[in-house]
């Protein structure tokens, strides 16, 4: 019984870094269609970027998150403005090889900038607490809650917020939208400068928990993808319970079974999902 | 500081004096990018500083000639048709006939499996897979010993400090730690004891808690961790926080500065690690400690410990075109290498095999240490036992 | 068929490619161009699914493993000939194919290509892995050439392997052409412009969809079996998503939907990293560069490129 909450606690902490993942391609895949695969990479800059501040100019943990934030928010406009932009009236084929080239392009500036060891961001959260027999470190607690957080901030940011709405409206009705008056360029650079520091988040969770180096990145982006296929696209509540799902079911099976093969476990429930019932958990039939 | 280019700056360094003797090119083929280029660029840099101290000696001596070494490295990123390309380009177009480095089995094996029809001479470093040396290619040596041969030494080591019940967690998908860890076994079963888990990880895993969580609750005596150095800080660490309180022993390598990025000295405290007494500062020879030295200020950071496997093949390459009396011979130099006593200039430890340091399998033999955690440096405890020639006899056993 | 401009073109170009060794002072770059035309038959693959059909798919370089180990694996253990194993290799990957195909045909667009990129990372891990049929990452060493040591062709010889390539690369090359020129290559042109409409008349746009990705797994099977034999060594390293990567790039540097696409875009993947050696730290970069780049100003790729400078040219000539 031990065991078994033991691994839920494993799975929840990694679940948390995949929700935030997808929380991030299902705002960019659901809204604006483009499955953003660079997501992963431009995350992994943030975590590189935060630990590269603290590191090398000494600054606090906050400051260096809230700076990585900023630029991740300048950063995702940026992306949107010069690589998407131009091929949004073209088929969909050409956004997803841009798609693949810019996270070629960011994996190569994050080798050039922050090298190929791994870096972890250092914290002072070092104390294990342990509820009878499940021990769980005071970084992962901390990871968790924080992901919490942030799924409930984008919940509220998407359902009260006047941006938030403008969104939603373009996601279920472009022309209504234009129509009503919604910008639809501004929208663009909004949703991805909003992917983009969840992104962010996720990274430097990631490097605050376990490690960046290269090729975790891709890694993460492809997880995210199945958990979007998981939980449903365009959907926050398919994210999470998504997110989740795989990470705890990642640790259940690496524990219970065999740990050669645990990530092909995200892979074998994408297709299952695509089998059985392609618009995912959460998803409305087609 | 990232890369260095290694052309560029030996051009700087080597040509001025001495433009008057005769050049000797030789190659290096290893991974100078990519994930691997943490094992493949102090290797290809140790050769450059190997080639500067020979040739600021005098050169390679063959007859009245004496002969510059100019080192040409291609990248391979540790990939096997890179390792081909790269290896071909030697060959062909830069007319290359000795060619040092190679730190990674993939890469390696690629070249291993058409060198022999070719005029040259394949030193290997880093690379630990076994079946590079058991396929009787007679051009071709390798410094760094296969796995397996630590894994038994290891294995008797684990044995005598009484433990029975060894919960592995490694890198099982990759060759040459599955076979450390089926020697250690062996091992391991001679002396009553038992393996009771395998569990893998791979080289970009770092959440390793679901495997500790099952190897917690199977109760082991003590837990074996073999595999890479970046996941493996990730290993002491989480075992530390799931509660897990047995002896810990690995064969993952590793300086103490990589391990402290991941995990704090407490946390690494009492971890062991079996491997070939590779460039421990605290257990080197004066050789080493003068590389180290040398080494640090030439390139501005420490080598890796593994990095003197590719300095000494280029002593060795010396020794064996001046006993062989050519540099175009490559058959007779190849020849000369199997028969060489070990050069004085190396950084590591070689048992030699019948008086000479690679037995005829082209397989040198280094030995091997139990090295310890303590109080945040790794500590060298004592020699693990190891039989050259046992292992090197049973070598020429496989296909 | 009349004998038009292009194909005059086509031939010049063959007669080229067969004079090539004799040009070729180093014979390092001989080893190249097999490489190069060894990846035309893998291009030209991805090109009937991702150029007619207009699903992008980042699997090719799985099915190319799939056939360099079938071949390899069938040679170890039944002990069949070299030319056999060959052959049957791309019926090997057409079966592993229609697994792939059928889950993955069921969505669409970039669905597709993550389902596709997923497949790709379970035949690398398995290849890893699955040590006892694959040796893992240790490789399969030994590999055959060819005809037997003592036959009348010298198999080691690189200029007889390189005239072996491209005479099938040149099969290949017509048999994509005669595809897309069929009625089903007709479909599959439907298929990508506006797949419902082709669903509307009453045509089975799902069977067309897997024919096509089946046989550009086809294509890639044969591709890896000739590569397993030219290099005697095949691990896993060179089968993953980074070398799918490759295949997309060389279908769209080329000219996706074109059948001489996929010939440039090949000896481009192949030759442009020799030519940015002097930047290894930057070859990701610049590839990745290269590509957003292609895809925004050059969609149609060098053959798109160059039809439009000679209609160009022709329209200044009238």
């Amino acid at each position: 019984m031990i065991e078994i909450l033991q691994q839920i606690i494993n799975g929840m902490a990694i679940g948390g870094v995949y929700v935030l993942i997808a929380l991030g391609l299902t705002t960019v895949f659901g809204i604006l269609g483009i499955a953003h695969f660079a997501h992963g990479s431009v995350s992994m800059f943030g975590g590189y970027l935060t630990f590269f501040l603290m590191t090398s100019q000494g600054l606090p943990l906050a400051v260096a998150i809230i700076i990585a934030l900023a630029t991740g928010f300048v950063l995702g406009m940026l992306i949107e403005l010069l690589a998407y932009r131009p091929v949004r009236g073209a088929s969909h084929i050409n956004a997803f090889i841009v798609a693949l080239g810019l996270t070629m392009m960011v994996e190569g500036l994050n080798l050039q900038f922050f090298g190929h060891e791994q870096v972890v961001i250092p914290t002072d959260f070092n104390r294990v607490f342990d509820i009878g027999g499940v021990t769980i470190p005071e970084l992962r607690l901390y990871v968790i809650l924080a992901a919490a957080l942030l799924i409930a901030a984008m919940t509220i940011f998407v359902e009260k917020t006047k941006t938030g709405q403008a969104i939603r409206a373009v996601a279920e009705n472009r022309d209504a939208a234009i129509l009503m008056g919604v910008n639809v360029n501004t929208i663009p650079l909004v949703v991805f400068a909003i992917s983009t520091m969840l992104g962010v988040c996720a990274g430097i969770m990631v490097g605050a928990l376990f490690a960046i180096a290269p090729g975790i990145g891709e890694g993460l982006v492809i997880k995210g993808f199945a958990v979007l296929i998981l939980g449903g696209l365009g959907s926050i509540p398919g994210a999470v319970i998504g997110g989740l799902v795989l990470g705890i079911t990642e640790a259940l099976a690496a524990g219970f079974l065999s740990s050669a093969y645990k990530d092909v476990i995200a892979f074998v429930v994408m297709i299952t999902v695509l089998l059985v019932r392609p618009q995912g958990l959460m998803g409305t039939a087609r | 500081m990232k890369l260095v280019t290694i052309t560029t700056a030996f051009a700087l360094a080597g040509n001025a004096a001495f433009a008057a003797e005769k050049t000797l090119d030789i190659g290096v083929s290893d991974a100078l990018t990519g994930g691997a280029a943490v094992y493949g660029l102090p290797q290809a840099n140790a050769v450059q500083m190997a080639a500067e101290e020979i040739n600021a000696a005098g050169g390679i001596n063959v007859g009245d000639d004496s002969y510059m070494l100019n080192v040409i490295a291609y990248d391979d990123q540790a990939n096997p048709t890179e390792a081909s390309n790269a290896v071909r380009k030697l060959l062909d177009r830069d007319g290359v006939k000795f060619i040092l480095g190679f730190c990674c089995s993939g890469a390696t094996g690629a070249v291993a499996s058409f060198i022999e029809y070719e005029d040259a001479v394949m030193l290997v470093g880093n690379a630990a897979e076994r079946s590079i040396t058991t396929r009787e290619i007679p051009n071709l040596t390798r410094t760094r010993p296969p796995a397996d041969y630590t894994g038994a030494a290891a294995g008797t080591f684990v044995a005598e400090k009484g433990h029975e019940r060894v919960a592995v967690l490694g890198a099982l998908d990759v060759g040459f730690y599955a076979s450390y860890v089926d020697a250690f076994e062996k091992e391991l079963n001679a002396a009553g004891g038992e393996i009771i888990s395998r569990e893998s990880f791979g080289l970009t895993d770092r959440d390793m808690t679901p495997q500790l969580t099952k190897i917690r609750e199977q109760n082991p005596d003590a837990i074996l961790v073999a595999g890479y150095v970046e996941p493996a800080a990730f290993i002491y660490r989480q075992a530390v926080e799931l509660g897990i309180d047995v002896p810990r022993y690995g064969f993952t390598s590793g300086s103490e500065e990589q391990f402290l990025r991941v995990a704090n000295s407490e946390q690494m405290e009492g971890v062991w690690d079996l491997r070939p007494t590779e460039l421990t500062l605290l257990s080197a020879s004066e050789n080493g400690i003068a590389y180290h030295a040398n080494y640090s200020e030439r390139f501005g950071i420490a080598p890796s410990p593994s990095s003197p496997y590719a300095y000494d093949q280029t002593y060795a390459l010396k020794d064996a075109i001046e006993a062989a009396g050519t540099v175009e011979d490559t058959e007779a130099v190849a020849a000369a290498l199997r028969d060489l006593p070990v050069p004085d200039e190396v950084v590591m430890q070689y048992l030699p095999v019948d008086g000479k340091m690679f037995d005829q399998n082209g397989q040198a033999y280094t030995a091997n240490g139990a090295f310890q955690w303590q109080d945040g440096n790794w500590v060298f405890v004592q020699e693990l036992p190891s039989d050259a020639a046992a292992y090197s006899d049973f070598l020429s056993t496989i296909d | 068929m009349t004998l038009k401009p292009t194909h005059a073109l086509w031939i010049a170009a063959f007669i080229g490619f067969a004079l090539l060794p004799q040009f070729i002072a180093v014979k390092y770059y001989l080893h190249l161009s097999i490489l190069a035309l060894i990846w035309v038959i893998a291009a030209q693959g991805q090109n009937l699914i991702q150029g007619y059909t207009g699903y992008v798919s980042i699997v090719q370089a799985g099915f190319i493993g799939i056939g360099a180990y079938s071949t390899a694996l069938m040679g170890l253990h039944f002990d069949l000939p070299v030319w056999l194993t060959i052959l049957l290799a791309p019926f090997v990957t057409a079966a592993f194919a229609v697994g792939v195909g059928y889950p993955s045909l069921r969505v669409k667009g970039h669905y597709f290509a993550i389902v596709t990129l997923a497949f790709n990372l379970v035949i690398f891990i398995v290849l890893m892995n699955w040590h006892s049929l694959t040796q893992g990452e240790a490789g399969i060493t030994g590999i055959l050439k060819p005809g037997s040591p003592d036959g009348w062709l010298n198999w080691r010889d690189r200029e007889t392997y390189y005239y072996f390539v491209l005479i099938v690369a040149a099969l290949m090359t017509g048999l994509a052409a005669l595809i897309v020129r069929s009625r089903i290559g007709r479909i599959l042109i439907a298929i990508r412009q506006n797949e419902d409409l082709v669903g509307a008349i009453g045509i089975s746009a799902w069977k067309y969809k897997l024919f096509a990705f089946v046989t550009s797994a086809m294509f890639a099977g044969l591709a890896g079996a000739i590569y397993a034999h030219y290099q005697s060594f095949i691990n896993p390293e060179i089968f993953g998503v980074a070398q799918s990567l490759d295949a997309i790039l060389a279908v769209i540097i080329g000219g996706s939907g074109t059948i001489a696409g996929p010939v440039i875009g090949a000896f481009f993947v192949v030759f442009l990293p020799e030519y940015l050696r002097f930047a290894d730290s930057f070859r990701l970069i610049i590839y990745g560069l290269v590509l957003v780049l292609a895809t925004i100003f050059m969609p149609r790729g060098i053959v798109g490129v160059v039809t439009s400078l000679a209609d160009w040219l022709r329209r200044r000539r009238s």
